[in-house]
């Protein structure tokens, strides 16, 4: 059979770095072509020479039995490569319909000659790839109102819409519930079934299996192999290739914590949200533990935390911190009060892309140290370079100088600046929501060591995560939640995925 | 190579503005060499200059939390008349006066901008749009429309007068550059606006009072604002209803010709105040060359395209 796409040897340079190397990948019709690589192994590049958008230095793409040295963004949706990104590009305040013929909305001549838009047909299209697709919603729905799995199937069909060959998808999964991620795969299935090739990249082990037709494996811009999937046998195999190690797979304490003796760090009592997205929630954090949430997306973690740290929406509950207890008013006031939340969209809420690493990683402390919430206060140039240079070394941040941009550096690393900053102003509990997210397996192993590493200094440590394998090889505690509800505590003893979702779901 | 291309991109950052400044200031050099770098004529740039200073300074903080302030003309104008009318309707002396009817209507006015603004949660440019025409409407009101001056010659001498050779309205202009530029650079809340600009969720989420430091921020564009009125008030002899009209263009311009970000975060004082003095240098330089009125604005806006089109594509190179 004749592949659908064909890279041969694309070596693609940037200015003083080699991205990829000598990297060749095709994509047969009617199988799902698993891309794999930690951040930076060249997954991306690949993508975006083949979507147009990157030229490669050498190497030739052969599509439809064509060659091409290069594709543009216009040659390439053609010739019918779709690519889903991660970060959706539908528009929310189009319909459905709409984004599904966004720049080529169908045109009909009205009294024979005026130009106007044939809705009726759009319409009546649109209708039959949203079936196709699996998307229940009327197609007049606005995107905006529309879950991220319902955004994907517009994505999705979408790419019908232009009679796509081939669909990349990058980490398709990454913030679906594992119902969601059972429809998308539904819906791969389909698009298998109708010969288009599918081209998937995710860093999520569990998945792969369960999707995969072959693998191609990155690592540092060149290809470690491709193979079928029946010849890949377990995991680690995947894992091991694409780190070129075996990345130790628990970090819990090896003693089981002494629940009866312990001391409780952190406290919340009855904390309930306005809106009963938290319904009367308590919990308790133990000096030495991690404490997982889990739930499906929805259940109501991200909004306990943030109520917690910031007050918003916030109906009623106490909150203790060794003893104490606080106020449930600001960020400011938990902040002062010891409290870190370090929130799940790194980029939105997280960094300061604007400024350095130095002024990332200084900031809190800086606040604490003035005076009337952060209007009184002098800039200490000398402490701010010792504090950033402490935490630097501490948190193991790859950087040439703290005086970089923090965007110039990788996900995993911003993501310990992040870290670093909350170190600084000395928290005693910090909340991490979904800390691993796009980071690579690497880093994310160097997460759970840290989240390890402070608990036994006796810092309380929230972890909330999407991802069960990875809440069971850190947490000591899983509680979880649906619905704004708190189902069950579970001990990392008696915890397994499925307890954790039967007790989800009960 | 690519160390060489970066440091270029470093040093404009730096020193774009000033060498646009320098540049200007050569032409003019060449076109009108009698006229144009003489003493009185440096000073004459100065005063000029300095109202624009002066709001440009409070302006730059608005824009610098990514919002804008479209109300500091009018400000200037009601202040003026509040402080004009103080001296000359109620026969309060001149100190009282200026702290009162410049200072603290300034703040005064800034925090209803502010306060409105938290409060409704709408855009700044709307809100200032608005408070706009609102103080504007109060100028014209409080004085009937008309021009009030007869007051104290020390009120005149003070904020319009020379000291040493050189206008007080400079030293009043630098006076307030110095504390703003101290206040950015030096402390922690000068820092948070930087902050907030670049980032707004962030900076709430690291504890930071985002709507109490939007407050502040729009107070001290007032209190630069009120300032600027008295200044106004005093140099030219009277308070004009309709005096300061379209000064927030100037103040924008100024704040973005010195290297501000209209998208927040990014900017400094001193490039304020160059960028004041480009706009007191064109509208000089062409009048000694003899340059019809008309035509500065022309050469104001085609420069401040050109400045900032230039700082984008500098700043986008790789």
């Amino acid at each position: 059979m004749e592949p659908l796409v064909e890279m041969k040897n694309i070596r693609k340079e940037f200015p003083g770095v080699v991205a990829l190397e000598n990297v060749s990948f095709d994509v047969m019709p009617g199988e799902v072509h698993l891309l794999l690589g930690e951040n930076g192994a060249g997954k991306s590049t690949l993508m975006k020479i083949l979507s147009g958008i990157y030229t490669p230095t050498s190497g030739c793409i052969r599509v439809r039995g064509c060659e091409y040295d290069k594709l543009t963004p216009k040659l390439s949706s053609q010739l019918g490569i779709s690519i889903i990104y991660q970060e959706l590009s539908v528009v929310n305040n189009l319909s459905i319909a709409e984004n599904l013929f966004v720049g080529r909305l169908p045109v009909k001549r009205m009294i024979g000659v005026l130009p106007v838009v044939d809705k009726k047909y759009y319409m009546q299209r649109a209708v039959e790839l949203a079936k196709k697709v699996g998307l229940t919603k009327p197609v007049d729905t606005l995107v905006g109102d529309l879950s991220i799995s319902e955004k994907q199937m517009v994505e999705i069909a979408k790419a019908l819409a232009v009679d796509a060959r081939i669909v990349v998808m990058d980490e398709p999964t990454s913030s679906l519930t594992s119902e969601e991620t059972n429809n998308l795969f539904e819906i791969i299935r389909k698009l298998r079934a109708d010969g288009i090739g599918v081209v998937y990249i995710s860093h999520k082990m569990q998945e792969l299996r369960e999707i995969g037709d072959r693998v191609t494996v990155l690592k540092d811009g060149n290809t470690v192999a491709t193979k079928s999937m029946d010849d890949v046998h377990s995991e680690n195999e995947i894992i091991s290739m694409m780190v070129g190690r075996e990345v130790q797979k628990e970090f819990f304490s090896e003693k089981p914590m002494d629940y009866e003796t312990a001391e409780v760090i952190f406290r919340a009592e009855h904390i309930t949200r306005k809106d009963l997205r938290s319904n009367d929630i308590s919990f308790e954090v133990y000096r030495g533990e991690v404490l997982g949430f889990a739930g499906l997306v929805g259940a109501g973690r991200t909004e306990l935390m943030t109520t917690i740290f910031s007050g918003q929406e916030y109906e009623k509950g106490k909150i203790y911190l060794h003893g104490k207890e606080l106020p449930i008013r600001s960020p400011y006031h938990s902040i002062q009060n010891g409290i870190a939340l370090i929130t799940e969209n790194r980029r939105e809420t997280g960094i300061f892309p604007l400024h350095n690493i130095k002024e990332n990683l200084v900031l809190v402390k800086r606040l604490l140290l003035s005076k009337g919430q952060g209007f009184i206060g002098l800039i200490h140039p000398k402490a701010d370079q010792k504090i950033a240079e402490n935490q630097r070394k501490q948190m193991n941040i790859k950087c040439s100088t703290l005086d970089q941009v923090i965007t110039t550096l990788s996900g995993g690393n911003q993501q310990k600046v992040i870290v670093g900053k909350w170190m600084a102003s000395e928290a005693k509990l910090i909340i991490f929501d979904e800390p691993t997210k796009g980071i690579d397996i690497g880093t994310k192993a160097e997460m759970y060591g840290i989240m390890r590493s402070l608990a036994e200094k006796g810092v309380g440590v929230i972890m909330i995560s999407s991802e069960l394998p990875e809440l069971l090889g850190v947490c000591d505690r899983i509680v979880v939640l649906n619905e704004g509800k708190l189902k069950g505590t579970i001990k990392i003893r008696d915890a397994s995925e499925e307890l954790i979702l039967k007790t989800a779901t009960m | 190579m690519k160390t060489r291309q970066l440091s270029f991109k470093v040093i404009w950052g730096k020193l774009g503005t000033v060498a646009i400044f320098i540049g200007m200031l050569l032409i003019f050099s060449l076109f009108a060499p009698a006229t144009f770098l003489t003493w009185n004529n440096i000073k004459q740039i100065a005063t000029q200059s300095s109202t624009t200073m002066l709001i440009a300074c409070g302006e730059f903080f608005a824009i610098l939390v990514a919002g804008i302030d479209l109300s500091v003309g009018s400000v200037v104008a009601l202040s003026g008349m509040i402080t004009a009318k103080l001296m000359v309707n109620l026969g309060m002396d001149v100190l009282p006066a200026f702290l009162i009817g410049s200072v603290l209507f300034g703040l005064l006015l800034g925090a209803i901008n502010g306060i409105l603004i938290n409060v409704t949660n709408v855009h700044p440019f709307i809100i200032t749009l608005g408070t706009q025409a609102v103080y504007r409407a109060l100028t014209l009101i409080l004085s009937n429309a008309q021009a009030t001056f007869g007051f104290p010659g020390t009120f005149s001498k003070f904020f319009g007068g020379v000291w040493n050779g050189i206008p007080m309205s400079v030293f009043v202009a630098l006076a307030v550059a110095a504390l703003m530029w101290f206040i950015t650079s030096k402390t922690t809340f000068g820092r948070n606006l930087y902050v907030i600009g670049g980032n707004r969720e962030s900076a709430w989420y690291s504890g930071i009072n985002v709507k109490r430091h939007i407050l502040a921020v729009h107070m001290i564009s007032g209190l630069c604002a009120g300032i600027c009125g008295a200044v106004l008030t005093a140099r030219l002899g009277a308070a004009e209803p309709n005096g300061a009209t379209g000064y927030e263009t100037s103040a924008i311009a100024a704040a973005i010709i010195g290297g501000t970000s209209f998208f927040g975060g990014k900017g400094t004082i001193p490039g304020v105040i160059i960028g004041a003095l480009i706009l007191g240098l064109i509208s000089n330089g062409l009048n000694m060359c003899s340059v019809p009125t008309f035509y500065q604005n022309l050469a104001t806006g085609l420069l401040l395209i050109f400045a900032v089109a230039l700082d984008t594509f500098i700043s986008r190179r790789k």
